[in-house]
């Protein structure tokens, strides 16, 4: 019986470079990686991969390599519907073919493969032409978005257990509030944004047209009730509050910090803050008090 | 004692793929169907809405899980993580069995998402059997072993892919899934008789059937489960159900995927074959029918694959996609 020419291993290595390889399996072939593991040209392709009847080596190879690149657009371009209708299709896939050879997946799940696609598109943005926001940001701001609506769809959520309602958070004794902690809904995901997207984002989902917005600060929650996901735009000083109760701080800490951006008279501050904990309550924000 | 036909694992019936387009439906209407099987990794680490329809359907119905991840046949350490999910997922849905293909998905840590083909010899034989008694304790039940559709052979090989198969099963004492859909698309690609193969697998440990549709593009077969079962592939699964006796059939349909109504009916097909007792030669010429006059009518190739830093297109790229994998698409977002 004849030994194999080559070990699995060297096939393997060799296979998976030239089917990824970004100008096809020919350039695959002659890439130094794929010459260290068996140095064959596209000519000699014939001692490693077998031809059929009707197409060559390399023609079979071919439809690896299409697959490889087809399959996971079609992927990023589901993931990222939103950010791929504003694109249009082909720019969103020049940027996703360059973050598939950057980032190739490691994951045995799909659900990862784009995962660090906005950081990617932040890091190899082209230059702002001026000191201000631009179009780059603009798109980077959606797949940020798009990234922590599909995470929060999908993570853990408070369908399976009690959230706190209004009425347990106002027993709580004034002089306990310096020591108490909220814990926040698992679910619950803050998102710190250039532009005002809001809108757009649900037109661009359900296929309507809507302008693009001018560069503003803003802020979304994103949470979870009964498997569907909602966005809640937040104030400032909302935003504030609820990334330090996030965080862990104790509820007087976060009202300090959010008390610091709010430009309203402590009167009316306090007002606020009792009808945005009963909306957030409401909303499923916060699962128990410690 | 010899171990029982098919491992002990019972005939479910007509069953059909658990996709999310389909989601609402089946939570309304709860379909008579005899049982769903699930892609395994859209599920592992779900804590959303699919994992919530998983087990309001495992409730319902008897569930298999058909993993896309495991590659059996890559020289990359198994994920020992990944295959005590599995085991987890197993129990929690009372899994029917766990079955995944005959193929390596990517090496070097890397994942290409596809069912890659290995070279069939000794040296893979000894692997993929060694691996697979790891799964089986780990998931301390008999693993399932698929044939994939392939588009590449290899030098290397040394024998066809149904003594692969039967070798693999028999010695590390696993099941078999028989895709019927992919032997006929291999033995385009491949030029060898799908009779033969069908004819040649063990088949008292064959636990369950595939069927799909598939894309002929003329100088081969793509494996796209984008559209019905062709005339040649109900051919063939009448021929392996009069061999076996029946076992439990899966309708796969993974992408331009209609109304729940139209897969259900598709499936059900599947009846029309069950009495069937075919003329060998009857068979035999089905089975090479498409083959010889070279391109099934229903389904055309895919519109060419372009974008941007990507090689020009050549003569196979008029492939159209295969789609093994069913990503799962957030339903309600």
């Amino acid at each position: 019986m004849s030994e194999p020419r080559h070990t699995l291993d060297e096939v393997q290595r060799w296979m998976q470079v030239v089917i990824t390889h970004p100008a096809g399996p020919a350039a695959g072939i002659e890439s130094r990686e794929a010459v260290q593991q068996i140095a064959v040209g596209p000519s000699q392709v014939e001692r490693v991969i077998a031809r059929s009847r009707a197409l060559t080596s390399l023609e079979r190879l071919d439809i690896y390599y299409r697959a490889y690149y087809a399959r996971l657009l079609d992927c990023l371009r589901e993931e990222y519907s939103v950010l791929a209708t504003s694109l249009g299709t082909v720019l969103f896939d020049s940027f996703a073919v360059g973050y598939l050879q950057a980032h190739p997946s490691q994951s045995y799940t799909l659900g990862r493969l784009g995962e660090t696609f906005p950081e990617f598109l932040a890091e190899t943005r082209p230059a702002p032409e001026s000191g201000d926001a631009d179009w780059p940001e603009f798109m980077i701001d959606l797949a940020r978005l798009e990234r922590v609506v599909n995470e929060v769809f999908d993570g853990p959520g408070v369908e399976n257990m009690p959230t706190l309602d209004a009425a347990r958070l106002q027993a709580i004794p004034p002089e306990s509030w310096p020591r108490a902690r909220l814990v926040t809904a698992p679910c619950l995901r803050l998102v710190q944004l250039r532009f005002p997207i809001n809108e757009y984002f649900t037109a661009a989902a359900r296929n309507e047209t809507s302008p693009v917005p001018q560069p503003a600060e803003t802020y979304l929650a994103v949470t979870r009730r009964d498997y569907r996901v909602k966005r809640i735009p937040l104030a400032a000083a909302q935003f504030r509050l609820l990334n330090a109760l996030i965080a862990g701080v104790t509820i007087a800490a976060a009202i300090a910090e959010a008390a610091a951006v709010s430009p309203l008279p402590d009167a009316e501050f306090a007002s606020q803050l009792r009808a945005w904990f009963q909306a957030w309550t409401t909303e499923g924000f916060f699962v128990d008090v410690t | 004692m010899p171990a029982p036909p098919r491992l002990g694992y019972p005939d479910l019936g007509l069953g059909i793929g658990l996709r999310s387009p389909h989601f609402r439906h089946i939570l309304q209407e709860w379909p008579a169907v005899d049982w769903f099987e699930v892609i395994s990794e859209n599920f592992l680490d779900s804590q959303g809405r699919p994992r919530y329809v998983l087990e309001q359907v495992a409730e319902r119905y008897p569930v298999v899980m058909h993993g896309v991840s495991l590659s059996i046949g890559s020289t990359d350490p198994l994920d020992l993580d990944y295959l005590k999910k599995l085991a987890s997922l197993a129990r929690q849905t009372k899994a029917s069995w766990v079955s995944d293909h005959l193929c390596w998905t990517g090496v070097a840590g890397r994942n290409t998402h596809d069912l890659l083909p290995i070279p069939l010899n000794e040296e893979t034989l000894a692997h993929v059997v060694e691996r697979l008694r790891v799964v089986q304790d780990v998931l301390e039940r008999p693993f399932v072993l698929e044939n994939p559709s392939s588009y590449v052979t290899f030098a290397d090989s040394t024998m066809p892919e149904w003594e692969f198969l039967t070798r693999v099963a028999e010695e590390a004492d696993c099941g078999l899934l028989l895709d019927v859909n992919n032997v006929y698309v291999s033995s385009v690609n491949h030029d060898f008789d799908p009779v033969e193969y069908i004819e040649r697998v063990p088949h008292d440990r064959i636990v369950q059937f595939h069927l799909a549709g598939h894309t002929n593009c003329g100088t081969h077969c793509i494996d796209t489960h984008d559209g019905p079962v062709i005339d040649p592939v109900w051919g063939l699964y009448a021929r392996a159900r009069q061999l076996t006796g029946g076992v439990s059939t899966l309708l796969e349909w993974d992408a331009s995927i209609p109304e729940f109504a139209v897969v259900h009916a598709e499936v059900q097909k599947a009846r029309a074959h069950f009495e069937v007792v075919n003329d060998d030669k009857e068979t035999r010429r089905q089975g090479g029918q498409e083959k010889q006059e070279g391109l099934c009518a229903d389904s055309p190739c895919l519109p060419v694959f372009l974008s941007p830093g990507l090689a020009p297109i050549g003569k196979s790229s008029r492939a159209a996609v295969s789609n093994p994998v069913a990503f799962l698409v957030a339903d309600a977002k």
